[in-house]
């Protein structure tokens, strides 16, 4: 089945009554080709091919009932779109070895010029991605719009939302102070709890049996990278697949015409973008991004906590009894992972209906309040404090004598 | 079948099939020249063998029968790249026998523990483990007792031996 010639069954159509904009001659005709001095705009056009596409897309047509939920993929678009812009600034100034990684944030959160904003914009982005996914799942969740034919843009929208997970663990290193060192030792240390090959695969990932230079530099690497790269493909993936096979309306189908996306659909999500970014702008300004101490393996003056949408799974860990963390740390994530991959083949009910397929609206309910709850615990729980240490400095050791007794005065 | 009733169709498909299947069999090539190096050379870090060091860390008359302490020593490390002075901690206990060697890496996710002198115990502030003042497991989620790490007294000097 080709692009021109496939139509899903409950493809929207406009009605010819609709307005859109005034067509523009069709720029592939055999005569528009042989025009000899075309205008600048007509020849680009010509070349590209570029507008009968863009057209195409804005003339969109829009079931009726389709609105705010749906402007989520727009705002979580432009928030990576920002996130790669902020990045690359940052990796302007950033410097990805322990000697100088700290150094490096230091530097440029506070004495380069808007270097607070910056990485305010790119720390607080994580989070407020973050948001938009899971609000963005959900709306596709409950609407039913996974079902056929719909499937692989839900797929590879999980498979996105495992990027994003991707990035916030390996950017969250990055800063190389006590909160991102102890983060990564712990979060690396989950790999160790798989049976049989769980110690090879911390080695791979950390680069070494500890956290160190060369864990940094591969998730610098993941984080710059290979990250960004799948980012870019399955995203273009996914907007191919929604033009595809158009946007999902409503549960119930609302009365009215198919409107265009633009400018209707378009509107709204301007205003989304416009609160939306409003709303990363102002965190950014009003909470800027702090630094901790430098990482410190031997630092005692602080207890080791994920980013909060990871303190559920943190959560989770201080429930499971002694030789049962494999199923907090490998068994419920992935079981969570493979279920939202199979969700379209799980839910095989016609009808996209919440109140037809009960079942797995009520095991998402659940999935939802299990990881709402465990987070929520994890937020409200202080953490408790690391005992103040009374630490011996050792006497001698292979370590040259000058550094030995500088190290001394800076102990005890 | 006489020859000539093999018509050029048939020829053309099996030189299509055959230039296909070439075609095929160089972007594997492609693929394994570019993927197998890469993975090795990723994971390359998984053939670092390490090597078992004596510290000198104190004298054996600084810890009472009965005490813990907790000892931050540093050695010169190499990390990847480069050389660095990397700080360790460890845990001594001083029995009547002999001085044992605890580390202070939670087993069960790698926290650092503290110890808690009121309590005789080892606590990590993360997931809530508790171990008694010989390391062993005794509540919450590790599974196993504290690493221990060996330990020599020679002239009044106590060594242990890690791994680094």
């Amino acid at each position: 089945m080709s692009q021109k010639t496939y139509k899903p069954k409950d493809a929207p159509t406009l009605s010819p009554e609709v307005k859109v904009d005034e067509p523009r001659e069709a720029v592939s005709s055999e005569e528009r080709l042989q025009i000899e001095r075309p205008s600048l705009r007509d020849w680009m056009d010509l070349r590209l091919g570029w507008y009968g596409f863009v057209r195409k897309n804005l003339d969109e047509p829009m079931p009726a009932g389709v609105g705010w939920w749906q402007t989520l993929g727009n705002l979580l678009m432009t928030l990576l779109v920002f996130q790669f812009i902020t990045g690359f600034a940052l990796a302007m100034y950033y410097s990805p070895s322990p000697d100088s990684a700290h150094a490096s944030v230091k530097h440029l959160t506070y004495e380069v010029g808007l270097g607070s904003f910056i990485r305010g914009l790119h720390s607080w982005g994580s989070t407020v991605i973050v948001i938009a996914v899971v609000l963005h799942m959900l709306r596709v969740f409950f609407w039913g719009s996974y079902k056929k034919p719909r499937e692989l843009t839900w797929v590879v929208g999980v498979i996105i939302f495992q990027v994003i997970l991707g990035f916030s663990f390996t950017g969250y290193l990055l800063p190389w102070d006590q909160k991102a060192y102890w983060a990564t030792v712990v979060g690396t240390r989950i790999a160790a709890t798989i049976p049989v090959v769980g110690h090879a695969l911390l080695v791979f990932i950390r680069g070494g049996e500890e956290v160190g230079a060369l864990t940094l530099t591969r998730f610098y690497s993941f984080h710059v990278m290979l990250l960004p790269a799948s980012l870019i493909l399955f995203t273009f993936l996914h907007l191919y697949l929604v033009r595809r096979h158009h946007i999902a309306g409503p549960v119930t189908p609302a009365k009215g015409a198919p409107v265009p996306f633009y400018p209707n659909q378009l509107f709204k999500d301007a205003i989304v973008l416009l609160f939306g970014v409003g709303l990363l702008i102002y965190l950014a300004v009003a909470l800027p991004p702090g630094l901790e101490a430098i990482a410190d393996p031997t630092g005692t003056d602080f207890s080791p906590r994920p980013e909060w949408y990871f303190l559920g799974l943190y959560e989770l860990l201080k429930v499971m009894p002694s030789g049962w963390e494999v199923v907090a740390t490998v068994i419920i994530p992935t079981g969570i992972t493979i279920g939202m991959f199979a969700l379209p083949w799980l839910d095989r009910s016609k009808s996209r209906h919440p109140a037809k397929r009960q079942w797995i609206i009520m095991s998402g309910f659940a999935a939802i309040l299990l990881i709402g709850l465990m987070t929520l615990k994890g937020i409200l729980e202080t953490p408790p404090e690391h005992k103040k240490s009374e630490a011996t400095l050792a006497e001698s050791n292979d370590i040259p004598k000058a550094e030995a007794t500088q190290l001394e005065s800076l102990g005890e | 079948m006489p020859k000539d009733n093999l018509n050029q169709d048939n020829i053309e498909i099996s030189r299509r099939k055959m230039m296909g299947l070439v075609v095929g069999v160089i972007n594997l090539g492609l693929i394994g020249a570019i993927v197998g190096p890469m993975v090795g050379f990723a994971a390359a870090p998984l053939g670092n063998k390490r090597k078992s060091r004596w510290v000198e860390l104190m004298d054996e008359s600084r810890i009472k029968p009965g005490e813990v302490k907790e000892v931050n020593y540093s050695l010169l490390v190499v990390d990847g790249y480069h050389e660095v002075e990397q700080k360790f901690t460890v845990f001594l206990r001083r029995s009547e026998e002999d001085v044992i060697c605890i580390d202070p890496a939670c087993t069960h996710l790698g926290c650092r523990v503290d110890y808690h002198a009121d309590q005789h115990k080892f606590i990590c502030p993360c997931h809530g483990g508790v171990f008694d003042d010989e390391g062993t497991n005794k509540s919450g989620p590790p599974p196993k007792p504290l690493e221990r790490h060996p330990v020599k007294v020679e002239a009044g000097k106590i060594w242990i031996s890690r791994e680094v």
